[in-house]
Formats: C-alpha cells, structure tokens, sequence
C-alpha cells in the first residue's frame, strides 16, 4: 500500500536533517521598520535571530501582522514598501546580502534564493506561456541556451507532477487550476535548483489532498538537492508533519523556536500554548491560556511584547525584556517563566 | 421528528457562455438535516459544496430535483414568502466582503428584519439581542466594518443571519479567512447559539479538523455528488468511501505524532466537471478500482444508520485500515500537554 505524504516527508526528512555543520543561511539580529507617521518608526521585525542547515526545513508560524511575510521578504533584500531594514546581517553562501548591490541580488533571487508565494496567479504573466515563463528563469539565471531551457522547464514540471507537461507546456496561466498555477509557481522557484527557498504560505490556499502531494514534492525536492527551506505557515498542523524545527514568530520576535518534538510535545512560551490551544477544540484550554480581551489599547512596553495577554505575566514581564534562554537541546524560549513539562 | 432540510435528487447545471457543454456542477444530491442538527459538508475546490449552499438559500436555480423546508418546496419560494421570511439564512465566507463598508453595524445586522415588517421597538430588541448573542459590545452598533477586527466582522455576520431567528443557517467556510484564535472563538459560538436556539447548520468547509468537531453528521463531496454520508464519528472513524478515506488522510494536526491512516494516497487532479466520465466519478484516482467501476456509478448503499456510501467496494475500503478515533486521541494528548501546564494548575505561586 502506498504511503501517505506525511510518511514520505518525515522519512526523507529523518534522513536529512544537518548536524554541526555551518548553516546554509545566518539571519543576524534582521530589524525592520515602518514610517508611523510619528517621529519613532514602528518596529516590525524586532531583531530575528535565526540559522538554517543545509538540507534542514524550518517551519515559522504566528498569527496575521506577526510580520511573516516581511521576514520572508526581508531576507531577500525587499521588504515590503514602505518598510526598511533598520539593522542586521543575513549571510548566505559566504557573503552578506543585505550589503549587496541591486544588480548582485537580482542574480541571486530566483537562482541560489527563491521564495514561492501564495496566489500563483498573481505571479504569472497573463500574456506568456507557462513553459517560457519557467524557462525565462533557467535562461537568465543559467545562462543556458533556449533549447536546454525548454527541456530543463519540461523536466520540472514533470518532478512537480503536472499532469501532461508537455501540453501544459503550451498553456497560458487562465487554462490552469489553482493547484496547477501553485505547482508552475514551485516549479518556476526550483528550476535553477536554489540552495535556500522560503514558501511563503504557499500552500494554504490549495485543497488538502494537493497541499499534501505539492509538501511531499517540496520536501522530495529539498532532500535530492540539498537545499534548505524556510517554511511559513499560518497552519501549524502542517510544519508539526512537515518541519524540522518550527520557529514561532509573535509581534516581530521569534518567542520560541525547537526541534519539532519538543515544540508541540512540551511547548513553553506562553504564546506557544495559547496557539496550540486554538487548535484543540477545547474552550477550556482555550481560556486557560488567554487573558479576557480588556478592549482597551495595549501599551507598548520595554518588557515581553506578550506580557498584556500573558495569563502569567509578573511585573518583571513588563519591565525587562526576557533574554532567549536555551531550556532544551536547541530549545529556545524568550520568555522569564517558560512552561515545564514533567 | 421532521426534517428542517430535505433535499431530494438535485441537480444544478451551469451553461458555458459561447459553447453547448454545461458544467455539471450537481450530480444527484440528497440529504436531510434535522432540527439541532450540525451537517457538515466537505470535499475539494470545485467539488460543488458552495452550489448546494447557494441552491438551499435560493441564490441559484436548481436545474432539478427538489429543496424542502419543512416540508415547503423551495422551488415556491415566492408563494410562501411570507412563511419563509427569516427562516433560512446564510454566512459568507470573506467577513470584509459581505459586509457593506458604507453601513453601521447595528443597520447591517437589522437589514434582514425588514421583510419581517415588524415595528421599530422589536426590530431594535433583536438587533441588541444579535448583538449579545454574538458577545459583540453593544457600542459597535454605530461602528463600521472597518474599524473591527476580522474575527469581529465575522460575529457580525452571524449576528446578521441570526437577527431573524432561522432554523436553518447555511455556513460557507465561515472560519477560513480567520487566525486559529478567531476560528476557534466563531466555532465556539456557533455551538452555543446551537445548543440556545436548536437552530439547524449547514456548515460548508474543507477544514476538516473543524468540521469534526462541530458537525453530528458529515456529507462528503466528490464531484458534485455525495459518496459518503454518515455521523461525523462513524466517516471519520472507519471511511467507507475511497475518497473519504483519502481526503481524511491528507489532514495533518498540529501533533509530530498522529496521523490519519488511510490505504488511499489521492494523487492527480479531480477530472473535470464538464466531461464527467462514465461510472464512478473517482475511478482514474482510486486504488479499489475493478472494472465495473469504469462503466457503472455504484448507486447509493445503505451501511448503517443515516449512513450511506456510493462504493462497490465498499467493504474491502472500510477493512482496509483498521477503525482509529485519532481525532479523540488528539483531543486528549492536547489535554495532557497543554492541559496540566495550565496557569492555575501548574504555576501557583504566580499567581
């Protein structure tokens, strides 16, 4: 009998997962910042700390406005107008990206790096075929002739298991599916076998049974060629099958992060718990880790960015920004009173 | 006990504009929902649940078969306008879409009232008790959509369709747009306004996860028909149908440890509605599939009680896995590890 996905996924993954090598990608202290229209910019993302290994998928969750979507596309050099990069370093493949040129980030975005987004349609051109439009990429990126690229775009479809890619091939973006026009978006990211690929939420609009054949895909795809992924997701159910190590991202900070076991077997941020409980259908649950919802404005303060919806904060929340403290092998948690599990 | 709903071998048909193919979006649809009662409507995009919504609430002409409300053919509508006003009422998907922006609250929430010609005390009583049935602040009544929260939209939109007290609420993926916290806050809600009013839902959505826990019985879509029809406990315990057990397998819940077995991994895409094939709809994805499967539509079994399945092979499927209650297992696990952790119980002297 055939294997579900999640069986496929954890198997490549088990097999894959990076040791004590250097990280494929070093996201250092990364702050970004909006115009408020005050004289202090608002902070969106308040220092991220995060390392990615070769071969590793890390899973980021939280909830809208927790700034997922600025880090996906920070990380790229581009965040999302109007915002800016007030700080921080991103090393990739020896070299800084964020002190690159624009010309040196072009070459790099959708060759060594490449992020898939949701809503497929919006990133294909309406005009091309989509079989040009995957081999525009191999022919920029590659330098290949246009023959070669035409077969490499052939070929990738075929990994991303279109149904009849040589006729889909000839399709324009309207005569596909929504899964169809993700699965061309994929193939598009991976044709110039990137070594670091960031989807972002790039599966939640897709039906259940494609989501799990376009994961068990990505992580097919990651694990014959190397490469390492930052997997962001406003479904947790799926990095808990599909991730290494999810990092859990609330207000632009990282709050916990841990390999995937410890995550959702001894979760510790506050945060964390009151996000998991959202899941398990319980009220009870629920109401334990949730203050009742004041309606007056929360105060921005120097301390923990969740201490007003903590239902155990203390003074010193709210004070002193609590230090990311390792409480299990590369279990991190920010937090002054995390959560033990007997 | 007599059915609120009954639908009775629908069908629904869309012309293609420029061309004498139809999508054949309804394919011999029937089921009943009984007062108090939660059915739950699954399958893929395309699969044809929205139709089904939108065919019981009249925004569409079914192309045949019949729609009964308490016993009243919907296909008069018009005739018994009076007795239907309010009764059958329906929350969209995309709160910020179905809300006017230009419209307050509190009119956006009275509007159905109209037709109910009722005076202008009783249109304001029900419109607070909307208000407070959704545990909306009453000073929002003046507030535009704007200014709230998706998850508050949403209330609002319930408050909308219960403002009318129905007995029937067509819910169209309601919880979709919204972060895990706001999802679970309407389902809980949805539940109590149930258990208060013994209003009946029809809940449409492809979150299967949700759908289990809120829906009594579960009706699961494939290509405009039903292939399995049952409890919410017996179809996701022990599927019959192929495609049931196939699209339970693809839920993954948020546990590194738990998973839905399934002998049928989905692969390919759903074949298209303009040239249905011959026989069982499922037969180029099934891994059951016998030769009659490719000439003959298996026609509805009964199995049980309230439980039906369109599968010729439906034995081997039910045998091939054996029975789990993994979604209690969940349940329970989520008890133990978030549980005993809970502030109360485990840090005392933070209190």
């Amino acid at each position: 009998m055939s294997l579900g996905a999640a069986e496929v996924i954890s198997k490549t993954r088990n097999a894959s997962v990076g040791g004590d090598k250097p990280p494929l990608i070093d996201i250092r202290n990364l702050r970004v910042t909006f115009p408020s229209g005050g004289a202090e910019p608002k902070a969106v993302l308040k220092g991220i700390d995060l390392a990615v290994q070769p071969g590793e998928i890390v899973g980021l969750v939280g909830e809208s406005g927790a700034g997922k979507t600025t880090l996906a596309r920070s990380i790229l050099g581009l965040p999302p107008s109007p915002g800016r990069i007030a700080g921080g370093e991103v090393h990739f493949e020896g070299r800084q990206i964020l002190s690159l040129s624009e010309s040196e980030l072009r070459r790099l975005r959708g060759h060594r790096l490449s992020v898939v987004v949701p809503n497929p349609r919006a990133e294909l051109n309406p005009l091309l075929k989509v079989g040009d439009q995957i081999a525009a990429m191999a022919k920029i990126h590659l330098g290949v002739g246009g023959k070669e690229a035409r077969r490499m775009a052939l070929e990738i479809l075929r990994e991303v298991q279109i149904p009849d890619p040589e006729r889909r091939m000839d399709a324009y973006p309207h005569e596909l599916s929504g899964g169809m026009a993700q699965r061309v978006v994929i193939a598009m990211a991976l044709i110039c076998s990137p070594a670091f690929v960031i989807s972002d939420d790039a599966t939640s609009g897709l039906d259940v049974t494609v989501q799990a054949q376009i994961l068990a895909l990505l992580a097919k795809l990651a694990a014959d060629h190397g490469s390492a992924m930052l997997f962001i997701s406003r479904d947790v159910g799926i990095t808990a099958h599909f991730c290494d190590r999810i990092a859990v991202l609330f207000s632009g900070e990282i709050v916990e992060i841990a390999p995937r076991e410890p995550l959702f077997l001894e979760p510790a941020h506050p945060y964390t718990l009151m996000l998991l409980a959202a899941f398990s259908h319980s009220p009870k649950l629920r109401d334990s880790w949730s203050v009742p919802d004041t309606g007056r404005r929360r105060e921005r303060n120097a301390g923990c960015q969740y201490a007003d919806r903590c239902p155990i904060a203390q003074p010193v929340c709210r004070t002193q920004r609590p230090p990311f403290a390792e409480i299990g092998p590369g279990h991190f948690v920010r937090c002054y009173f995390p959560v033990r599990h007997a | 006990m007599s059915a609120v709903l009954t639908i009775d071998n629908l069908y629904k048909r869309f012309p293609i504009a420029g061309s004498k193919q139809v999508v054949q979006a309804i394919n011999g649809v029937s089921l009943t929902v009984e007062p108090g009662e939660t059915l739950g409507l699954v399958g893929e995009s395309g699969s044809g649940k929205t139709t089904v919504g939108r065919c019981i609430v009249g925004l569409i002409e079914p192309t045949a078969g019949t729609i009964r409300f308490r016993g009243t053919d919907l296909a008069q509508r018009q005739q018994h306008k009076a007795k239907l006003a309010g009764k059958i009422q329906l929350v969209f998907q995309e709160p910020n879409e179905s809300l006017d922006p230009r419209m307050k609250i509190g009119d956006t929430i009275s509007e159905p009232l109209l037709p109910l010609k009722l005076d202008r005390e009783t249109r304001r009583r029900r419109t607070a008790d909307a208000l407070r049935l959704v545990r909306l602040n009453p000073d929002l009544l003046d507030a535009y959509p704007s200014e709230l929260s998706s998850g508050q939209q949403q209330r609002v939109g319930i408050a909308r369709a219960m403002v009318t007290e129905p007995e029937l609420v067509v819910l169209d993926e309601p919880t979709s747009a919204l972060d895990p916290t706001a999802r679970a806050e309407i389902i809980d809600l949805l539940r109590r306004i149930q258990n208060e009013r013994n209003t009946a839902y029809l809940f449409i959505s492809h979150d299967l996860s949700t759908v289990r826990f809120i829906s009594h019985r579960v009706a699961v879509m494939y290509l405009g028909m039903i292939v399995e029809q049952g409890s919410a406990e017996t179809v996701f315990n022990r599927p019959q149908h192929p495609y049931s057990s196939g699209l339970l397998s693809s839920v993954m819940l948020p546990h590194p440890h738990l998973k839905i077995e399934s002998s049928v991994s989905l692969k390919g895409e759903i074949p298209s509605p303009i040239n249905l094939p011959k026989g069982c709809f499922l037969a180029s994805r099934c891994p059951f599939v016998i030769d009659r499967c490719r000439h003959e539509m298996p026609p509805a079994e009964t199995v049980g009680e309230r439980h039906t399945v369109h599968c010729f092979r439906h034995e081997d499927v039910a045998a091939s896995v054996p029975a789990s209650d993994t979604f209690n297992v969940f349940m329970k696990e989520a008890e133990r590890i978030l549980g005993r952790a809970g502030p109360i119980g485990v840090a005392p002297s933070l209190q």
